[in-house]
């Protein structure tokens, strides 16, 4: 049994990853909740916002916040653009997840040749700074991390919940043609929706290159967990994923902890298993 | 009256795909009218609605509409413009609370800077939706869930009210109920077209009648006019024309 430090380190280190896993999840859950679009490509926009953000700190000299600046606007134009590519080609639920394979191959190719398969690190100042508390300590940026996941995955719950966009949009995901009838434009709404899903992928790739080591196969790599935690949180609900991502990080994390590291990717699944057999209406 | 009226349909051909569902429908609304379209199960009635509520194509004939040709014009400018739809079998959002749903109703501007005014009124019309605000509306009874859709389309503060089989499949007491309250629209200057399968019921309340059968507009006329017909009396009061 492990000391009551190295637990509650790892309990921490659970929530920070977490905290990604729930960043990256959000987009995701948005689109298939409200837009009916599994996006196989939201973690290759995640990965690509993360390599154009290594190139704008680690090459351009900017700041980290200002390339914040630039990525998100820009991958909110994308999600734009997308969406009215799929609209255009009446991409469905299925569909979907040809496509945005597709795209997600391209993505990972354009990386390779522009960035090589080698592995790439940011090296910033204050890039590994750290606080203590008590026993443990709390790396600077990861904290962050966890931060903007929870205030991004409230914010857009209560934008959902509370504002006549919001509820508009929930309006047109049930049913599009009586939303019309009362004077809403479900595919405005559905640009603006995915906008802001590809603009989150942008802020997890931000902190990805922040944060972590970065070659192209992670793409693929993260796709598991990320849809576990996209699923376990219910499609289409902020709080839902953040909880999600948390609980599928710390359960992780203890894993590792406690047995080894080698059977910390079986947690993920075990809970989505026992989910969908327990709680079968979720998908 | 075609010039002075509200809603005006000239010739109407709308079809799902090849299968033509109306053909040369004429039929015109006056404001502050209130017109039942009665007919038979398949006649049209609800492809009528839908098609004047624009969430149809138009294949042939013209749609006016206060004047504008709105002939092409998309659902959400039919909204903007005034029209407000009660749909078949309610269709709300089931997922929302009643609140919300009614809150849907006043999205277009115009409506939206009244939302207060308009609860209240919607509220005291069905005080039973003040208390179950918060609810989610698919968990609601028949009846209840019919007071939402009345309440949400008049949250958008319509001149014209498109009502599709409001008594459908709700406990009489409670059709009376949703009849009262569209004698109460009409009496505060709200045109309605009323579709409904409860013939004698439509026709105490409206002002005109049209009757549509096999896709075709086939009589019209005030409803004392309409009732004095044997046809008319045999096929949907189920009486025997001879007994008269």
């Amino acid at each position: 049994m492990p000391s009551a430090t190295l637990l509650g380190q790892s309990i921490l280190s659970g929530l920070f990853i977490g905290g990604l896993y729930a960043l990256m999840g959000l987009g995701l859950s948005l689109a298939w909740g409200y837009l009916k679009l599994i996006n196989l490509a939201h973690l290759a926009f995640a990965f690509l916002a993360a390599y154009v953000t290594y190139q704008f700190v680690g090459y351009a000299g900017l700041s980290p916040p200002v390339a914040l600046l630039i990525v998100v606007p820009a991958f909110f134009l994308l999600g734009v653009a997308l969406q009215a590519l799929y609209t255009r080609f009446a991409v469905g639920e299925f569909a979907s997840l040809l496509v945005t394979f597709g795209i997600a191959v391209i993505v990972e190719s354009l990386i390779q040749y522009f960035w090589t398969a080698d592995f790439r690190k940011l090296q910033i100042e204050h890039g590994t700074a750290s606080l203590r508390i008590g026993t443990l300590f709390v790396p600077v940026i990861e904290a962050l991390m966890l931060l903007v996941a929870a205030a991004l995955s409230l914010a857009t719950w209560a934008w959902l919940r509370f504002t006549y966009l919001g509820k508009a949009m929930r309006a047109s995901a049930e049913n599009p043609e009586i939303a019309a009838a009362f004077g809403i434009d479900p595919r405005r709404l559905a640009l603006l929706m995915s906008g802001i899903g590809t603009a989150y992928a942008g802020v997890a790739g931000v902190f990805i290159a922040l944060t972590s080591t970065l070659f192209p196969a992670q793409i693929f790599a993260w796709v598991g967990v990320v849809f576990a935690v996209v699923i376990l949180g219910g499609l289409g609900n902020p709080l839902g994923v953040l909880a999600a991502g948390l609980a599928i990080g710390v359960s992780e994390s203890v894993t590792m902890a406690v047995t080894e590291p080698t059977w910390a990717p079986l947690v993920a699944f075990t809970l989505l298993i026992l989910v969908l057999i327990l709680r079968p209406g979720r998908i | 009256m075609s010039e002075s009226a509200l809603l005006a349909a000239e010739g109407l051909h709308v079809a799902y795909g090849d299968a033509p569902a109306l053909w040369d429908v004429s039929l015109t609304i006056a404001a502050g009218e209130t017109v039942a379209v009665i007919g038979p199960n398949g006649a049209g009635k609800t492809t009528l609605v839908n098609a004047l509520a624009r969430l149809l194509a138009i294949r042939r004939g013209r749609l006016r509409f206060d004047g504008d040709d709105v002939t092409a014009a998309t659902a959400q400018d039919m909204c903007q413009r005034g029209v407000a739809l009660v749909p078949e079998g309610r269709r709300l959002f089931v997922g929302m609370t009643v609140e919300e749903n009614l809150e849907i109703g006043c999205y277009r501007p115009a409506a939206r800077r009244r939302r207060a005014q308009n609860l209240e009124r919607v509220y005291d019309m069905f005080p039973i939706l003040r208390q179950r605000r918060r609810q989610i509306s698919g968990t609601m009874s028949g009846g209840q869930q019919q007071m939402v859709a009345i309440g949400r389309a008049l949250m958008a503060e319509p001149r014209l009210l498109l009502i599709d089989e409001p008594s459908l499949g709700l406990a009489p007491a409670i059709v009376e109920q949703v009849f009262t309250v569209i004698q109460d629209i009409h009496a505060q200057g709200v045109a309605v077209l009323l579709i409904e399968q409860n013939v004698a019921k439509a026709l105490e309340i409206a002002d005109r009648a049209y009757v549509l059968e096999g896709g075709r507009i086939v009589g019209a006329g005030l409803p004392r006019d309409l009732l004095a017909q044997p046809h008319i009396r045999s096929a949907y009061l189920g009486e025997d024309g001879a007994e008269r």
